[in-house]
């Protein structure tokens, strides 16, 4: 993040018009667009770029101790990945998880 | 046994056992990220409840969601990353010395968090008129499990706000010294974080 006080108060602004602009377009899509690969694909990747704004920049991690921002930022790629692949293999996850 | 203590100062530099989370590069202090990451996990839990049981009953999460009120679910999620800037604000307030300023971000951002409550108490309300409840499937179940947890912790950060809020009116933080206005301004973006996983979870992928 810039040091000056000033750009650093834009970059804020920005980046919550970004998430605005984010949620917006996926309350959007879910209405409209036809659930399928294409749309709950976009859905994840929206979910891991919010997330990563606000670990990154919103809770100051970029440049903060490696261990804690590594963790964070994990958790915005295993949630949107596990949301693709709980969506391509319901049957094998089912599978595996079902006590027989 | 000055000599000893000074060889172990030699030995040991001071930062090797500090605690403090400047020399770790932390912001805010250990304890509030013990309490984040455990809050974090929890959620973790939850969402694997949700996956598992989505795909053991795909139907019913298919349709689950289509009868949700979506607009209380995109409104709260805009109220909700509203809230975490207006706290980020207030941080950068704080450091640049206008503790009023930074007051005012604050009660914007409990504003959020009352507002979300409201908007919360009238979809529940929606929900119930609409014959939904916990045990009408276990989608509904999922989704009142989680999003009242959720709600638990936006009533107990909104508190955890006003406190901070009267911390700065008793005049206790300095632009240099505000490290429980972080460790709050923290827990709330935790709690941020855990609505927009929650909402394309329970209100748009179906």
């Amino acid at each position: 993040m810039s040091k000056e006080p000033g750009n650093e108060i834009k970059l804020i602004d920005t980046l919550w018009l970004v998430l605005i602009s984010l949620t917006l377009f996926s309350a959007w899509m879910a209405e409209r667009a036809d659930p399928g690969f294409i749309s709950v694909a976009i859905m994840a990747a929206v979910l891991a770029i919010k997330g990563r704004i606000i670990v990154d920049h919103f809770m100051e991690l970029k440049h903060a101790h490696k261990l804690l921002r590594s963790l964070m930022r994990a958790y915005f790629y295993v949630i949107p990945a596990l949301i693709i692949i709980v969506y391509l293999f319901p049957e094998q996850i089912a599978r595996w998880t079902t006590l027989s | 046994m000055n000599s000893f203590s000074q060889t172990m100062s030699e030995a040991m530099p001071e930062k090797h056992f500090s605690f403090t989370s400047k020399a770790r590069n932390v912001p805010g202090n250990l304890a509030i990220w013990a309490a984040i990451l455990s809050e974090m996990s929890e959620f973790a839990v939850m969402f694997i409840v949700y996956f598992l049981a989505k795909v053991h009953h795909p139907e019913l999460f298919h349709e689950g969601p289509t009868r949700l009120n979506t607009t209380a679910g995109t409104a709260n999620t805009l109220i909700m990353l509203t809230s975490s800037f207006f706290v980020v604000r207030a941080v950068m307030a704080v450091r640049a010395n206008q503790l009023i300023t930074a007051s005012r971000w604050l009660w914007g951002a409990v504003l959020c968090g009352i507002l979300y409550l409201i908007i919360k108490y009238f979809e529940y309300q929606w929900n119930t008129m609409q014959g939904l409840n916990t045990e009408t499937n276990i989608f509904y179940g999922v989704y009142y499990y989680v999003t009242f947890n959720h709600l638990l912790h936006v009533g107990w950060g909104s508190a955890g706000l006003v406190w901070v809020i009267y911390r700065i009116y008793t005049g206790i933080y300095t632009c240099k010294q505000h490290e429980g206005l972080i460790n709050m301004a923290l827990y709330w973006h935790m709690i941020d974080l855990a609505w927009i996983t929650i909402f394309p979870l329970l209100y748009v992928i179906r």
